[in-house]
């Protein structure tokens, strides 16, 4: 799926970055009041997607918050504030998270991730199947499916689901956020599909 | 109608991801399609893939309850209250 398929309503305001920040240095106060929002929307995701819920989530705002108001009028690279975004919001949160022990470490494996042989395609569907994936209506029990898969994910995997297919940021810049190559991202969400193919199946 | 994975099938559920972002080369893909083409246990699981990616972007993109948006906004004005100034460009040196 090529980008601009792959790029949904939601993740399409993502990509005026530049212009918010270039309008910031500017001195534009209602373009920082939105980068300010943005920064805490991007915090209490992750925090919600990654960290498994909502209890950091207000540190992580606030981290977010006070960093971007910081570094947003001085960046000299415009393109460059989504990463540097991704990237703050992640030790962010993840520093809020090492508090806590309930992290699975394991690896994910392609044996136990293999289909069964007789199985058939049996995940959720998120509407039923006439319609485009862009116009699908997405019920909360099937958003609650999501987060509890995406719980059972090691967290070095759950990084790459939220930010490369959640997110809608590219493989380069997963790669630069998370600090590995390209060819890792690619594995681990290609992992992260099949374990949560299975476990929205299983639900 | 039972339908079994092949060593062919394990190489290829390999390269599913590839297939769905678009990035295989022209000779990889016309491999997978040719493949797809003959063996609908994998054509079913490319599917179901494809709805797992599907899942994750539609669902996954959640937005701010609005009790935790007031308290964002409330940060914001608080901050932009007590510093003045939303932002203070780069003075320049040749002056």
């Amino acid at each position: 799926m090529n980008p601009s398929t792959r790029q949904t309503a939601a993740t399409a305001r993502e990509h005026d970055y530049p212009e918010l920040v270039r309008a910031v240095r500017g001195g534009d106060r209602d373009a920082m009041e939105r980068l300010l929002m943005r920064s805490q929307e991007v915090a209490w995701r992750f925090s919600l997607m990654v960290c498994g819920g909502a209890d950091d989530a207000e540190d992580a705002m606030q981290e977010a918050l006070l960093k971007t108001y910081r570094y947003a009028g001085r960046i000299r690279e415009p393109e460059a504030f989504r990463t540097w975004l991704y990237r703050t919001v992640r030790n962010a949160c993840l520093i809020q998270r090492r508090r806590r022990v309930d992290e699975p470490a394991r690896l994910l494996s392609l044996d136990e991730l293999m289909p069964s042989p007789d199985e058939g395609p049996r995940v959720p569907e998120p509407a039923d199947r006439g319609r485009l994936p862009e116009d699908l209506a997405i019920n909360a029990g099937l958003r609650r499916r999501l987060r509890a898969a995406m719980a059972k994910l090691p967290r070095t995997f759950r990084v790459v689901v939220f930010l490369r297919e959640i997110e809608g940021l590219s493989t380069r810049e997963v790669a630069d956020i998370v600090g590995i190559s390209e060819a890792n991202v690619k594995t681990r969400l290609h992992r992260a599909r099949l374990f949560l193919r299975r476990e929205l199946e299983d639900a | 109608m039972t339908r079994r994975h092949s060593r062919d099938c394990r190489e290829l559920i390999e390269q599913l991801s590839r297939l769905i972002d678009d990035d295989l080369s022209g000779v990889e893909r016309r491999a997978v399609m040719r493949h797809l083409r003959r063996c609908p246990c994998c054509g079913d699981f490319v599917a179901s893939l494809r709805h797992t990616a599907c899942v994750c972007r539609e669902a996954g993109h959640a937005t701010l309850p609005r009790a935790v948006r007031a308290r964002a906004v409330a940060r914001i004005r608080r901050l932009l209250a007590h510093s003045g100034s939303p932002a203070r460009p780069r003075r320049s040196r040749r002056t």
